[in-house]
């Protein structure tokens, strides 16, 4: 549950809005004068804030700005909510520190997912000055964990044109090669000994993929199963992370020295499951062992991902038994099945289907917050 | 915002354009749209209520802000409506309103400053002469259009309709 604090001079849409976002489980605060929302701001800081634009005495691009110049709440996801419905409008805002806009009217719905998407957002500050790296993660298989480090991968090349690469450390017949339907040279078995790998080493040894992305593979035909040392998965994850803007991980589901050292250097940790009881129960096993290595993630978010058509227990179930929230949830693909066959990730082709738009929005949510930063 | 409904007044929320100002705000319409309201002759004035005020070349940022506000509907050159029934009626029991009624043409025009384009209905002779004299009242409709600031092309409006006042119309072309 998070404290969000609404600041509108419409008192009737206050109310409205509170009440969406208290169904979706949180906590707000109204307040209708704009100079005094400010100032509840600084004082008591919320989780996150909804602002109106078009408020007599200040403006809700006037407040964004004054809180980014304020130590401490530089951070502070802001939602702009305004009838200032025009392209120009949501530049407007997000130039004045907005993290993102929506446009009233607004349903309950588009409201809530915009709002838990900016509450599981990496914070800033957790940004290394390279390249971010993404790590999706899980022990339990047929999750889709793949599927979405190739979707998220692919959506991220599309939207920031700059160098991704996308690592299957999977240690035999990995399937990331599948989904984007490469022919396969070299995999990170080709890599020389730790001594002789360099930057110059491992790029002959990466594939690139017409979209742009690169992708350090796993063997595609199963081989006797080998896992990388945990000094080799360090040493490729820190020679990508130089050389690339964002960097997805798809973790092998193998608990060991290697996933440590992997999961050591992830900015952002998406932890995904499905929504049944061993997927949960396993995710908990996990978090325990996660725990007990004293790992502590910069950033860690529940990505519930449906893969059959009916879910076998609702998301609070799967909430209470992870005791934290689930920060997306992607509704079943019917699609994914012709992406597999086809090769083509769906983020580079049906921008419309579940998959899509959610790893769609998380890319441009992760491009973002990299390009603000940079341009700070 | 939902069809209006017979009857029954209630504010709209509209993005209206000057030579040299864009100006947001509300505006109370009965069951025919804004467009019965620029039609009404018991007034030569519009009135906002909270009118909040943009200059052209900086159209994201508010320069001032007003509870009630008149503006000469001589001076109006377009309105942007996000939704066409907050314009004019749609629709009757029997089908189609006049408004909307006939084929559907794409449309280029200019008005100071902006260039607009879209489609228009039009039942009868395809001549921009025709659409001009035969549309209702001093306000062109044109659907699903956008309005380009001729000096700033980075700047556009969309909508689900934009009134145009046909006085202040300068080109007008059609494809059809």
């Amino acid at each position: 549950m998070a404290k969000i604090f609404i600041i509108d001079d419409d008192e009737q849409l206050l109310r409205m809005v509170s009440l969406m976002l208290e169904r979706g489980g949180h906590s707000t605060r109204l307040i209708s004068n704009p100079v005094e929302g400010l100032q509840a701001v600084k004082e008591d800081k919320p989780d996150l804030l909804v602002l109106d634009v078009m408020m007599p005495g200040m403006s809700g691009h006037d407040i964004a700005r004054d809180i980014r110049a304020n130590k401490g709440l530089e951070n502070l996801p802001i939602l702009i909510l305004t009838a200032r419905a025009q392209e120009i409008d949501r530049e407007t805002a997000l130039k004045s520190g907005a993290n993102d806009y929506l446009s009233k009217p607004v349903t309950s719905q588009e409201l809530i997912e915009k709002v838990d998407e900016l509450l599981s957002q990496p914070n800033q500050k957790m940004m290394p000055d390279r390249g971010v790296i993404i790590g999706m993660f899980g022990l339990r298989g047929g999750v889709g964990q793949t599927t979405l480090a190739v979707n998220l991968a692919s959506a991220l090349r599309r939207i920031s044109q700059q160098e991704v690469c996308l690592v299957d450390f999977s240690p035999s017949g990995g399937q990331v090669a599948l989904h984007l339907r490469l022919q396969l040279r070299h995999s990170w078995l080709d890599l020389p000994p730790l001594a002789d790998l360099d930057w110059l080493a491992l790029k002959g040894n990466l594939t690139l993929h017409p979209s742009g992305l690169r992708l350090l593979a796993a063997p595609q035909v199963p081989q006797l199963a080998t896992e990388p040392s945990p000094e080799m998965a360090a040493k490729v994850i820190d020679l990508l992370q130089k050389q690339s803007a964002f960097m997805v991980i798809d973790v092998p589901r193998l608990f060991g020295p290697a996933f440590m050292a992997m999961m050591e250097r992830v900015d952002i940790a998406l932890h995904v499951l499905t929504p049944d009881v061993i997927s949960v129960q396993t995710a908990v096993q996990l978090n325990r062992l996660l725990e007990k290595s004293n790992l502590k993630f910069k950033q860690k978010s529940y990505i519930l991902n449906q893969v059959q058509v009916d879910s076998q227990i609702p998301q609070a179930t799967v909430e209470k038994g992870l005791n934290a929230r689930v920060a997306s949830k992607i509704n079943f693909d019917p699609n994914q099945a012709r992406a597999l066959s086809q090769g083509v990730p769906l983020t580079l082709t049906s921008a419309k289907s579940p998959l899509a738009t959610m790893m769609n929005r998380m890319a441009e949510v992760i491009n973002n917050r990299v390009a603000k930063r940079s341009g700070d | 915002m939902g069809a209006t409904h017979f009857g029954r007044n209630q504010l709209i929320h509209m993005d209206m354009f000057t030579d040299a100002y864009r100006v947001t705000g509300r505006v109370l319409v009965g069951a025919g749209g804004i467009h019965a309201e620029l039609a009404n002759p018991s007034s030569s004035f519009l009135e906002l209520k909270d009118a909040y005020i943009s200059r052209i070349h900086q159209p994201g940022e508010i320069v001032t802000h007003y509870k009630v506000a008149a503006f000469s509907k001589d001076n109006i050159n377009f309105i942007v409506l996000q939704d066409r029934r907050e314009g004019i009626p749609v629709g009757t029991q029997h089908g189609r309103s006049i408004y909307t009624r006939g084929r559907a043409l794409s449309v280029f025009l200019t008005v100071p400053s902006f260039e607009i384009s879209g489609e228009i209905m039009h039942d009868g002779k395809v001549a921009p002469r025709e659409i001009l004299v035969q549309s209702v009242g001093r306000y062109q409709l044109v659907f699903s259009a956008k309005a380009l600031a001729s000096l700033y092309p980075q700047i556009s409006y969309s909508g689900d309709l934009i009134l145009v006042q046909k006085d202040r119309i300068g080109i007008f072309c059609l494809d059809g």
